[in-house]
Order: structure tokens, then sequence, then C-alpha cells
């Protein structure tokens, strides 16, 4: 209660913070953890398989339904049911099937329609480069300031560690903005845009990086703008409208889900030079330190990809997502005998707190310890 | 090819283009799975219309192939994929149906095979199985031999029998000697059948060698064989059996110079490559790697991940986290034995998607890169 009063009132960040480890402890922290996946790993079996081609079969029968009240509906009624069911469909396509599957979640399967490698999903961002800059990138460097690029996604400033600058006074904007466009966002992040405007990547680079996202964003452009609004003849504008609405509706859902993961208050962020050289263990204990939970039921938890288990993401990222509620409470028993926080909250709670430092951090830092401190001010959770 | 076939083919894959990146092809194999789930446009598949069982360990899998399926030559194996507690397997199984017949495959439990027990306990009529193309040399040239021995052991029956099958439906039958050897009359898989054929037939001889026939010792014996194939040098021998009767019979026909006049199939189960103990650094062994697509080899130990020693050869694989999270190396293992360091996972099958960076090789083994 303490905490949600301080972040209402716009206070300083109240920080939950984990104890030190040093390297043995996180090592054997580390083999908790190993052991709990192992558990889940020996469990793995028909029901994960149903699971997921349920969760398929769902998002086909939405998609049909959505389609077909969007064509043949005249009527302003069909036309909010079909786009919401559409919308429902890329939603669960997006965070459910592709971002899990392409994680290799379900390669143990031997499945070819579950193999990460050959997985496409309705989304603008190029399988391929997903997979190495999500699954690789920010998977393997959560959180490492200057190696996660996913941290603020290189333009935003979410934790106080990060320097300020004073074109992060337009943030909040740059946010919102980012909010409804949150699919371009993610397909163009491989780009390194910023580096080109740097002068750190050339001109050449940039077109080699843009070609994958050139092409994939082109045929979803053909799709849900000159394809599906085709075949509704006469119905075309109504069909390129609720088209745009549904990927509006998937982009502020997953813009709200993907920033409670890593922003929110009692995240914390790591220098480089604390992580050379880190154990198995270490990695562990980063993972849990830089990412957040969200409360919620299963069909919340479904419906974000079970992304509201970000951190028991973060710790097994090739598990599939469904089991994370089940491993949840032991991960958090393991946590607490170690002294480690274990971030979570309610869905407001955590977007609230995002905002929050959104809008905190556009500012310069006040304190003159933080001005002093400047970007390296980074919490160690290796013991020195 | 004509033009017009190319322009035909050049369209096709095109149209076959536009659905994938419209994802039109994912919506088209749903519903096509929901009406049938025998149908796909990916796969051929087959709903099981009838289980027989042929001998206590011997199962006969009558299948509806959907309209994918090519067809096959008689003596010709496909192969046939089971999902067994959500993971999906392959096996290579004769089909001892006879082109025309329904499709028939005839599969023997092998002692702790998994795919084999679970196919004799849980697959029922109306379940529905992933079939591959058919394949295999082990067919008869065209015209067939007018004079031709059959010789099979215990399971080797199956391809032996779709022979044997295709030449009866055709009345083909001229001159055949058809030599079985089993472990008891009990043990003889289509026995009531072979004994119909013979009766029917007068060209085919029936010869069953049993274990435990109460004139003699059982098992194969050249000398006796030979006294009851006189004419064997004049035949054409098809043979598929267990290892130690193929060999015997081989070099048999290799003294007599008559290996032109020998067709043989081999049947090899996965995991039949000998073990490495895990973790046991002492245990290390020089293993092969082969990279198939590149063409070329290099020696690996058994004691390190595949990805440091490919890179170590001087190789370049995609990867990106080295800790087994990222599955950025994740690439086809065509053949041998890899380990899971993480999971101690053992991957003996073909053609099964390995993590190079924490697979340390357990035999020789060939990669797709």
């Amino acid at each position: 209660m303490h905490l949600r009063a301080a972040i209402r009132r716009g206070a300083e960040p109240v920080t939950i913070t984990s104890r030190a480890l040093t390297r043995a402890e996180a090592d054997a922290f580390g083999r908790e953890l190993d052991a709990l996946r192992a558990e889940v790993v020996a469990d793995l079996g028909q029901r994960d398989a149903d699971h997921m081609r349920g969760v398929m079969r769902d998002v086909h029968r939405l998609e049909a339904a959505g389609r077909l009240l969007l064509h043949v509906g005249v009527d302003p009624a069909s036309f909010v049911i079909g786009t919401g069911c559409l919308a429902l469909a890329k939603i669960l396509e997006n965070m459910e099937i592709g971002h899990n599957v392409m994680h290799g979640q379900y390669d143990w399967t031997r499945d070819p329609q579950l193999a990460s490698h050959g997985y496409e999903w309705d989304h603008a961002c190029a399988g391929a480069d997903w997979r190495r800059y999500h699954n690789y990138e920010h998977h393997t460097f959560t959180n490492i300031l200057g190696k996660d690029r996913d941290v603020g996604y290189s333009f935003l400033r979410v934790c106080p560690e990060q320097a300020w600058h004073p074109r992060h006074l337009a943030q909040p904007l740059i946010a919102l903005a980012l909010a409804f466009n949150f699919q371009w966002g993610v397909a163009t992040h491989d780009l390194r845009i910023d580096e080109w405007l740097a002068g750190k990547q050339s001109l050449v680079s940039l077109r080699a990086r843009a070609r994958p996202f050139v092409k994939k964003a082109g045929w979803q452009m053909i799709k849900d703008y000159g394809v599906f609004p085709a075949l509704a003849l006469w119905n075309a504008p109504r069909v390129a409208a609720g088209n745009a609405m549904a990927n509006l509706t998937r982009n502020l859902w997953t813009f709200a889900v993907i920033f409670c993961g890593h922003f929110p208050e009692g995240v914390s962020v790591f220098r480089e030079e604390d992580t050379r050289d880190e154990s198995r263990g270490q990695w562990y204990v980063r993972q849990l330190n830089g990412s957040a939970n969200i409360e919620g039921g299963a069909r919340f938890h479904l419906m974000t990809g079970h992304l509201s288990h970000q951190i028991e993401h973060h710790l097994f990222p090739d598990l599939p997502a469904s089991r994370y509620p089940e491993i949840a409470p032991r991960v958090r028993e393991i946590c607490a005998r170690y002294g480690q926080s274990y971030c979570t909250g309610s869905f407001r709670r955590q977007l609230g707190t995002v905002v929050g430092r959104i809008l905190r951090l556009a500012v310069p830092p006040r304190t003159a310890r933080a001005r002093a401190a400047g970007p390296v001010a980074t919490r160690s959770v290796v013991a020195a | 090819m004509s033009s017009l076939e190319r322009h035909a083919t050049g369209w096709r894959a095109a149209a076959a283009a536009v659905a994938r990146h419209l994802f039109l092809d994912r919506q088209a194999e749903f519903w096509l799975g929901e009406l049938d789930r025998t149908r796909s446009l990916l796969e051929t598949r087959a709903r099981v219309v009838q289980v027989r069982s042929e001998t206590h360990d011997v199962k006969t899998f009558v299948l509806q192939p959907s309209s994918r399926w090519q067809g096959h030559r008689a003596g010709q194996y496909t192969t046939v994929d089971v999902e067994i507690d959500g993971v999906r397997s392959r096996r290579c199984y004769s089909l001892s149906s006879a082109p025309g017949e329904r499709l028939a495959i005839t599969v023997k439990r092998v002692p702790g095979g998994r795919v084999s027990g679970w196919m004799h306990d849980h697959v029922r009529v109306g379940h529905v199985l992933g079939l591959g193309a058919a394949a295999g040399d082990f067919v008869l040239p065209a015209p067939a031999p007018a004079k031709l021995l059959l010789l099979s052991g215990g399971s080797g029956v199956t391809p032996v029998m779709s022979i044997l099958r295709h030449l009866a439906a055709r009345d083909q039958v001229r001159d055949v000697v058809f030599v079985h050897y089993a472990r008891s009359r009990a043990d003889v898989a289509f026995g009531a059948e072979l004994e119909a054929l013979a009766a029917r037939h007068s060209g085919l001889r029936l010869v069953l060698e049993l274990d435990d026939a109460p004139e003699g010792p059982g098992g194969f014996d050249e000398a006796r064989l030979a006294q009851r194939v006189p004419d064997l040098a004049d035949r054409a021998t098809f043979l598929c059996g267990p290892a130690g009767l193929m060999e015997r019979v081989e070099r048999m026909w290799q003294a007599a110079g008559l290996a032109d006049r020998l067709t043989s199939e081999r049947f090899v189960a996965p995991g039949q490559v000998p073990r490495v103990a895990p973790g046991d650094g002492a245990d290390a062994q020089i293993v092969t790697v082969r990279l198939g697509r590149a063409g070329t080899r290099f020696a690996a130990t058994s004691c390190s991940p595949l990805l440091d020693q490919l890179e170590r050869a001087g190789e370049r694989p995609a990867h990106g986290c080295r800790m087994g999270i990222c599955h950025s190396c994740t690439c086809r293992k065509r053949s041998g034995t890899v380990r899971n360091l993480i999971t101690g996972a053992i991957s003996d099958a073909p053609d099964e998607d390995i993590q190079l960076c924490i697979s340390v090789p357990q035999s020789d083994v060939e990669l797709n890169l």
C-alpha cells in the first residue's frame, strides 16, 4: 500500500531491492531453477501440444468469424463484433502462438507446424529478424545498458540510469505514438535507424537490414489493405477500416503488456562490466531482477501470451508459456529463500508505474546525487 | 517438359508463394483438416481402417491414404509419423500389401521399441497416421524374372509378402520358391495366407524352416538350403531378414559367384549406434561430423558442443546465446546420435532438429549444414 501511495504521489521511486548474491549463491540459485526446468521438461507432453493446437483452432475460428462479419455485414454492430474477433485473433496469434512458437517452446514436438524456424506470424516484423534480435539479443543480454536495445527501445528513457538528453522531454508524446504504432516499432527495431542517424551505420547496411522488413511489411499491407478489402467488393472500405482497427487494438494491447514486462518500478538494469564472465546462475539472477509480472486470471494470461509471467518467461524462454502460471509459485518460493525480489503487481499498478516513469524521466534528474552519478548508477546483483 | 507445362508450373509456384505471404495456406490447411483429419496440403496422411494380429507380436494396419499418396511398388517401404505424448516420431515400415490392394503396413513389436510398442497398444481403427512417400529398391525388375527365390526371416517376411501378393494378383506365380525362417509355426506371419496361395498356385513352393521343428536343428544352414532349393543358382533371389541371416546368405551367394542375382533389404532401427556413457570424460571418443550441404567432414570429440567444434573446424554456423535458450543455432541432424547437455536427452533418430550449442556428438553425425 505504501508503495502504491508513493507512486501515485509521483515521489521518487521506492525500490524493493534484491540481496546481492555471491557467485556461489547465484549458482546454487541457478541449480534450483535448472532442477525446476528439468521437472517441467520431463513432464511436457500431449497436453502442451493440445493446448497450442487448441489456441490455433480458436484463432482460425475467430479470424473466420471476424472476416465474415466484416465482409458481408452492413450494420455497425457486425463491424464492431467483427473487428473485435479479428483483433482477438491477431492478439492471440502474435502473443500466444507467434511469440512462443518462435521461441522454440514447441520444437520438442517435432511437428513442422509448431517449429520455431519455419513459423511466420501475422505481424509486420519478419520472423527471422524477430528470432535474432528478440530470442538472442534481448533474452541473452536482458536489461544490460548498451547491449539490450529493448531498454526503452533506444529512444525512451525508462530508467534513471540512462543518461538524460533534451530529446527525452518529448518522450511522453513519443511513447503515446509508439503505442498506436507498436507493430511498426517492433518491425523496424532491428533496422537500427538511430545508429544510422548518429552516423554509426552506413546507408548500405541500413538498406540490407531493411530488406526482410520491407518484404514482410509490404505483404502485410497488401493483405490487410489490398486483397481482403478487394474480396469484399463494395464493402472494401469497411473491411480496410476493420483491419486497421484490429491492428490498432493489437498494437495498444501488446504495447501495454510488453512495457509492463521490463519497465515498471522495481525492475533493475545492469552495467556491461558487471555482467562479464557471468555464470549461468548469475544470468538467472539478472533475468529475474530485470523482469516484472502482471497478476491476473487464466484468460488474462492467455491474452498476454503468458507474458504476464515475464519473470518465468525470462528464466525459461523456451519452455511452453502455458506452464508459467503453474511454476510461478515455486519460482517465487525459491526467490524468497535467496532474498530476491519478485516484481509483480496488478495490471493497473504495473502500467501506472511505467507511465509514471516515462513522465518522470522525461525531465532531467533533480537531485544532485543522481546528477553526479549519471548513467552508471546501476545496481549490481553480484556482491563485490 | 513443354513450355506450356513450364508456364503452368511457374504459375502454380507463384500462386503458392502469394498464398503463403497472405497466410492463406495456413487457413486452407486448417479448414481442410477440420473437414477431414486425413486431408492436408502439406503432408500425406492415412486413416487406419483395419487392425489385424498376424502373430502374437506382429500386427498389420490397413490404411486408407489421402489423395496425396502416390502409390508404391511391391517390396517398397514408407515412413510413418506417429505422435506419442505430443512428440512426433518417424519410422520406416515395409508395405505388406500389393499395389492395387488396400494399403497395409505390417509392424513387429520390437522389444523396448517406443514406436512399434505404441502402434501395437494404441493405434485403433480411425486413428490417423502421417505417411511419407514409398521408397526402396527392393522391387522386382520388369519383366519379372521367370524363376524366383524369396528368402525371408522373422518380420522380414513383410516386403517379400508384398512381392508375392503382387505376383499372385497378376497370376504371374510361374516358378517361385518361398523359404521362410521363423522360431515356430505360431511366429509365421501370414501363415494361413501363404498356405492358401501355395494351394492355389502350382508355381509356388513353400518351405518353412522352423527352429522348433522336430526333424532337426532350426536356423539357417547353407547345405540344407542348397538341398531344399537345388536350382538356387538359376533363380533371382530376394532376401530380407535379421542381420545374421542376411550376412550368411550374402556370403553364400558371394562364394558361389551369384552376388548380382541377390537383392537384399535391410531394416535399420534407430538407436543401434553404440553410445558413450554421458558425462564421463574418460570415455571420450573420436567421431566424424559430416556437413551434408557443404560436403565436408571433420574429426570431432564426444566432449564438447558441436557449435564449438564446428567453429574450431573453420565453419560459421548461425548461432546466438551459446547457452541453449535462443534456438538460433537449431539445425537439422540427418543422422547420428547427440546428447543435449542441459536436459541429457538423447537424439538418435534421423532427421531431428538439434541445438548445436548444447549438443555433444555421441556417434558419427551428419548435419544439414
